[in-house]
């Protein structure tokens, strides 16, 4: 199990589509921290123990964001299930029951609101989740 | 020299001068890292939904600049959208543009912004061309037999 603390910063300019992800695993200190971040990092994305089977939801509306981010996660490992809508993305997590470990959330989505599809998201797993915005 | 060389002296070449002069950045090394044997089309895939959504955001942004009153909010959100996918795909020099075009939008500069859009129709035109040249030596070096190289 990863609990690990998982949060994301965005760019300073506001700008949603620059992102800075990084995890860090509190249960892994020889790990350190990895930051993978499309466009400012030299470092190439490589698949990883850490993440290897890991599965990912990915919700972004935009159809070239969304290819780059799932190829970007793959290439690390993950299996991801890529949707366009807040919408989709809940019901994608209904009928992955608890396989699912880790959300990516664009936060301007058509009709939901990232923070909103958070929010529900957090009402349905009572435990703590690794959640990512 | 043979064909393979030359080819492969050629894509590194353009590669440099494409970078240099700023046409594409780091991030669209980047997305060339992420192709492999499962997915060899993954650049030009990437590349023509850009220049798809270029398209139509250009389209829709002459359309709002062409009306009576011009309704900047709804520019500015293209150009947002523009320079996303443009900073997604490392396409630095329209990402430029872009940043210059919001300024004119919150300024509701209308000339401004009809001359910012000229200059993204023209950034546009010009990558499109310069990609077709590397994909198009990339897919004569697949042909003497070679590999698309990983780092140019």
């Amino acid at each position: 199990m990863m609990q690990g603390n998982i949060w994301i910063s965005l760019n300073p300019l506001g700008s949603a589509q620059s992102m800075t992800l990084v995890l860090r695993f509190q249960i892994r200190p020889s790990y350190g921290r990895a930051t993978f971040a499309p466009g400012t990092s030299s470092e190439q994305p490589s698949s990883n123990p850490q993440f290897r089977g890991l599965r990912v939801i990915l919700a972004d509306d935009d159809a070239l964001n969304r290819t780059v981010t799932k190829k970007l996660l793959e290439k690390l490992g993950c299996e991801v299930t890529a949707v366009s809508s807040g919408f989709e993305c809940l019901s994608a997590l209904s009928s992955a029951e608890n396989s699912v470990r880790l959300v990516v959330l664009d936060i301007q989505l058509p009709e939901m609101h990232g923070f909103e599809v958070a929010t529900r998201i957090r009402k349905v797993r009572s435990r703590s989740w690794p959640l990512l915005k | 020299m043979d064909l393979l060389s030359q080819l492969r002296g050629q894509i590194a070449d353009f590669s440099a001068f494409l970078h240099r002069e700023g046409f594409v950045d780091d991030q669209f090394t980047q997305l060339q890292k992420l192709r492999d044997e499962s997915s060899p089309g993954f650049v030009v895939e990437v590349v023509s939904l850009f220049f798809e959504d270029c398209e139509k955001l250009v389209n829709n942004m002459a359309k709002a600049l062409e009306q009576q009153i011009v309704d900047f909010k709804q520019v500015d959100s293209h150009v947002h959208q523009l320079k996303g996918s443009s900073s997604s795909i490392g396409a630095a020099r329209i990402h430029n543009v872009c940043i210059a075009f919001k300024t004119c939008c919150e300024d509701q500069n209308r000339n401004g912004c009809v001359r910012c859009l000229q200059q993204v129709n023209h950034e546009c035109i010009q990558l499109k061309n310069n990609l077709q040249t590397l994909f198009n030596l990339e897919q004569q070096i697949i042909a003497a037999g070679g590999s698309i190289p990983a780092k140019q």
